[in-house]
């Protein structure tokens, strides 16, 4: 061998340099994107095009038969590739970032908006929007969730998919049996877990409260609270208010509950409180409006004839109920679509009233109104049935957004780090909401 | 003898270079750099992420977690090892479908392994908890303390490893040349001087690497903290591959992420450090 | 060899094994039991339900998840052996250089891969990879590099160096000798340490969660994690997906359990 080892290592070095510096290049110079999405064009012809659409995988049925409906309208084909919740974003992000732009179409959570208008995911759809009002009918959207799920910086990023808003659902079975009645306040909602939970032996809990530490468990958890007693999580100047009155108050009645709920509040996620709510373990739970599909499908319930839902409980000096967008979903076209006026097209698509009223008309899909005009389809009486009222009261009102700026999920993940230690006991609900109100002052 | 020709590592050389430092001179660059999942390397920031990632309680508190994770995981399933490897040498040279079982766990998901060990533990309706109860102690519920969070994240990786440990051991003590058990045994030795004067010395290398290799692997474990317990109850089981997991592709503090990822790898750096020269000396000193 | 076979030590070993295949066969009871009967707490089912079969291949594309792991961990193994048997040869026999190499290379395997992911995601972006079963392969074959080489740095060094010298005066080349006398004589180690890279490549998570962005090239850890995250939670099919997956590994693992045991007695005394 003549290759001398340092030759050799020098080789490498250089080797592995060259290698540092192409994520650079590589993300100058993407230029296989399409170009820019032209909002006065349409796509007049989408036979035979094929749209890749990332989708939050709870949510795959509902885009199953959105995306027929296109298919059948169109021509164009749709292919939809599921993923968990927690790598929604992420995923998106990656997907631009490295340049491999896989997909046309993004699901996106709200509270990650900012971050993927920052990554430079989305394409802007103001213009595309403006041009259609006629079609798209935004004054059509709840106006209490056009803003939060499609607007960052003055400029729409995309369409609403899912409205997204929680109730109370309770047991009426176990309440009879337990001689208690469901709750208005916070206060009461305490009461009645304390009573059954005390009478329950062991085998059957007042309610389940999700606590797992993540944002979308234990922020929901949270966010109920916080809506009840009055309070938000940013005040009208956009600035964190986690340590008004109504905060430290929703905090202190989390964790004054947690050890009467099914145990334990921390553990708690979708996959143990909808089971234990299910089998008639536990009295009360908060969740989506979806829980009425699940709890009235005799597969998977045995609580077929006694669930009833309400609106979330208040608290404090507050008498108004309100519900929480605690998981709104929107559409949007990615930045490095090569389809994207068949993209923004499908965008469009599947907001319309009769993509929406289709899919929230099939039970099992979970889909939430998005639109003032859903509430008098007929689909959305008959499948929410006995909550519809609740869902079209909590949606019409002013619900409790989130916040969905850069570094949002980077902030609420704080916000829950906190609230469990707080449910752990080892701080108080001030204590808590003190440290995530300094660590969001950050930024 | 000759000299043994440096082509033969350049394969690996050229691997290690392509995963390890070309992944390796990035992360540096994240971490010196104001980098979020959206924007890497965007703009020179100093030390300010790795000043952020020792601000963070989380962080901080999973490293000594991590160390004692990785040791307790690595001594114990050792421990266990050894004895189980014993046992099935007493029982003779032949494993048969003793062997085949203990291939299960090691060839398992550990994705799977986190989701049958969560129903079994479920406080509601998990099969362990009502066991308990129709034995009388109700309450029993591992993963909602913090203790028992930990023990049991300890205890599902025993499950998973301790038979792989086994194998190895077990194959180290077939290597224990039979004549000198014999020799010591016409001298009168006793079965714990056999094991702690001749058997103990011969395997002694194999234990320092067999507990090496599994104190790396203890401390990246990242599947069942995941899948059991998310990190809870509060920080309880905040691993710190768990933690950087969820910095860097969830929250996207990139940054900070790969901050915390050179400390940690600082941290595991030192322990394989200790452990490997122990090794070394060990080799040095076997018969 | 310590003693004369015992009755005792068969027994705590069979007991200790019991124990130790509960979350299995727990699993196995999973498969057959409708969603409402896995709450009732109780260890076995009160009623088989073989509908989740059935339903799982419904649910998910399980036989693409199975193909594509399957492919993903051969090639994998593949690639790991080719590069890990050169430089394992080359850390068992170099001297101190040799440990050098074994230390870098232990090195590279204690950070978290996490990190990683970003990089390496630039990387098959930039080599056409990206979303393809070989890009996921080349990823996780890298991966195990270290634990190949560790686990076959033993089983080479128990080849005896005579034999090597034998080749070198019949005018053998060190590449020559690895290929003809060192591979063939080390070989139960060999494919011991083949098939362990084979488990942990079938098993991957991380990277196959994030580089699989296409649901034609994804693993089945991946679809096995998708359930997770659904809010209806089909306890049932998790455990179907995860046997079927597990089923065919199980029988490799039987099947060579003899070269496998034979391998790491070869090659585990260090």
């Amino acid at each position: 061998m003549t290759t001398s080892r340092r030759d050799f290592l020098r080789g490498g070095v250089a080797f592995g340099a060259a290698f540092a510096t192409l994520p650079l290049l590589s993300a100058c110079g993407s230029d296989d994107a399409g170009a820019a999405l032209d909002p006065s064009k349409s796509a007049t012809d989408l036979d035979g095009v094929k749209l890749k659409v990332l989708v939050n995988q709870p949510n795959l049925g509902a885009w199953r038969i959105a995306a027929r409906l296109f298919e059948q309208e169109t021509g164009a084909t749709v292919e939809l590739t599921p993923i968990p919740y927690d790598k929604l974003t992420s995923n998106a992000i990656r997907d631009v970032q490295s340049g491999a732009g896989e997909f046309d179409v993004f699901q996106y959570w709200y509270v990650g908006l900012g971050d993927l208008v920052d990554a430079g995911a989305l394409e802007n759809l103001t213009d595309f929007i403006d041009e259609r009002r006629a079609e798209i009918r935004p004054e059509d959207f709840l106006p209490s969730i056009y803003d939060p799920y499609t607007l960052i910086d003055d400029r729409r990023w995309g369409l609403p998919f899912d409205g997204d808003t929680f109730l109370l659902f309770y047991n009426q079975e176990l309440f009879d049996r337990f001689g208690v009645q469901p709750p208005q306040t916070w206060e009461q909602y305490a009461d009645v877990t304390r009573t059954i939970t005390g009478r329950g032996g062991g085998n059957v809990y007042g309610a389940a409260v999700m606590g797992q530490q993540v944002p979308i468990i234990l922020g929901c958890t949270f966010a109920d609270r916080l809506v009840g007693f009055g309070g938000r999580f940013l005040d009208d100047s956009g600035k964190p208010a986690l340590t008004s009155p109504e905060a430290v108050a929703a905090a202190e009645a989390l964790f004054a509950v947690s050890p009467d709920a099914l145990p334990t509040p921390l553990q708690t996620g979708f996959d143990q409180a909808i089971p234990a709510f299910l089998s008639g373990r536990a009295a009360m739970m908060e969740f989506w409006t979806d829980l009425s599909v699940m709890a009235s499908n005799p597969e998977q319930s045995r609580i077929v004839d006694s669930w009833r839902p309400i609106q979330l409980p208040v608290g404090g000096s507050n008498t108004t109920h309100g519900t929480s967008l605690n998981a709104g979903f929107g559409a949007a076209v990615s930045t490095l679509s090569k389809h994207k006026e068949a993209a923004a097209a499908l965008v469009q698509f599947q907001a319309s009233p009769r993509s929406q009223e289709t899919v929230i008309g099939n039970f099992g899909t979970g889909a939430d109104p998005i639109r003032r005009s859903t509430f008098a389809a007929p689909e959305f009486r008959r499948t929410f049935g006995q909550a519809a009222g609740d869902v079209q009261a909590g949606l019409s009102g002013q619900p409790l957004v989130w916040p969905n700026s850069v570094g949002a999920v980077d902030r609420l993940q704080t916000l829950v780090d906190e609230l469990a230690l707080g449910i752990q006991g080892k701080q108080s609900a001030r204590e808590a909401l003190q440290k995530a109100q300094d660590a969001w002052e950050r930024g | 003898m000759r000299k043994t020709p440096a082509s033969l590592s350049w394969p690996l050389i050229g691997a290690l270079l392509l995963f390890s430092a070309f992944p390796f001179a990035y992360l540096i660059g994240l971490s010196l750099t104001d980098s979020t999942l959206a924007r890497p390397l965007n703009g020179f920031s100093g030390l300010d992420n790795y000043a952020d990632a020792l601000a963070s309680t989380a962080f901080k508190s999973s490293l000594w977690r991590s160390a004692l994770f990785a040791v307790g995981a690595a001594l114990l399933q050792l421990a266990l090892g050894t004895a189980l490897a014993l046992l099935l040498a007493i029982r003779g040279r032949r494993l048969g479908w003793l062997g085949v079982a203990l291939l299960l766990p090691l060839v398992t998901p550990p994705v799977m392994v986190g989701v049958a060990w969560k129903l079994l533990l479920a406080p509601v309706g998990g099969a362990l908890p009502e066991i308990a109860d129709t034995l009388g102690s109700s309450g029993f519920n591992p993963l909602g303390s913090s203790l028992g969070a930990f023990v049991s994240l300890l205890a599902i990786d025993t499950w998973q490893w301790t038979p792989f440990v086994t194998l190895l051991l077990y194959a180290a003590l077939l290597g224990v040349p039979r004549e000198l058990l014999d020799a010591a045994r016409i001298d009168g030795a006793s079965t714990r001087q056999l094991l702690r004067h001749v058997i103990l010395p011969l395997i002694a290398g194999t234990l320092v690497a067999v507990f090496l290799l599994r104190l790396v692997i203890a401390f990246k474990v990242f599947d069942i903290v995941y899948v059991v317990t998310s990190g809870g109850p509060g920080f309880a089981t905040t691993l710190s591959a768990f933690d950087i997991y969820r910095t860097g592709l969830q929250d996207f503090q990139v940054g900070e992420a790969a901050a915390a990822t050179v400390v940690f790898s600082l941290l595991v750096g030192i322990f394989v450090t200790v452990v490997s020269r122990l090794h070394k000396r060990v080799r040095e000193v076997a018969p | 060899m310590i003693a004369r076979p015992r009755r005792w030590a068969t027994a705590v070993v069979t007991v200790a094994i019991a124990l130790a295949s509960l979350p299995l066969l727990y699993l196995a009871t999973l498969s057959v039991r409708s969603r409402d009967d896995v709450l009732s707490g109780s260890l076995l089912p009160s009623k088989l339900y073989w509908d989740n079969w059935p339903d799982t291949f419904d649910a998910i594309d399980l036989t693409r998840f199975l193909v594509n792991s399957w492919i993903v961990a051969l090639l994998a193994v593949v690639l790991t052996m080719a590069l890990a048997l050169p430089g394992a040869y080359y850390v068992a026999r170099a001297g101190r250089a040799g440990d050098r190499l074994a230390a870098i290379t232990m090195a590279s395997y204690c950070a978290p891969p996490v990190v990683a992911v970003l990089p390496l995601f630039f990387m098959l972006r930039w080599a056409g990879l990206n979303n393809t079963l070989p890009g996921l392969a080349l990823v996780v074959g890298l991966a195990n590099l270290p634990v190949a080489v560790w686990l076959l740095d033993g089983f080479l060094r128990r080849v005896p160096r005579e034999i090597e010298e034998a080749a070198w005066l019949d005018g053998l080349g060190h590449w020559a000798t690895l290929r003809r006398i060192v591979i063939p004589l080390a070989s139960p180690g060999i494919v011991a340490a083949a098939l362990i890279c084979f488990f942990l490549s079938y098993n991957e998570l991380l990277f196959a969660i994030s580089f699989q962005q296409q649901q034609s090239t994804q693993t089945l850890p991946v679809a096995l994690s998708l359930f997770q995250g659904d809010r209806n939670i089909e306890f049932g099919q998790q455990a179907v997906a995860s046997l079927v997956g597990i089923v065919p590994v199980y029988l490799i693992a039987v099947l060579a359990q003899r070269r496998l045991v034979a391998g790491l007695v070869a090659g585990a005394v260090k």
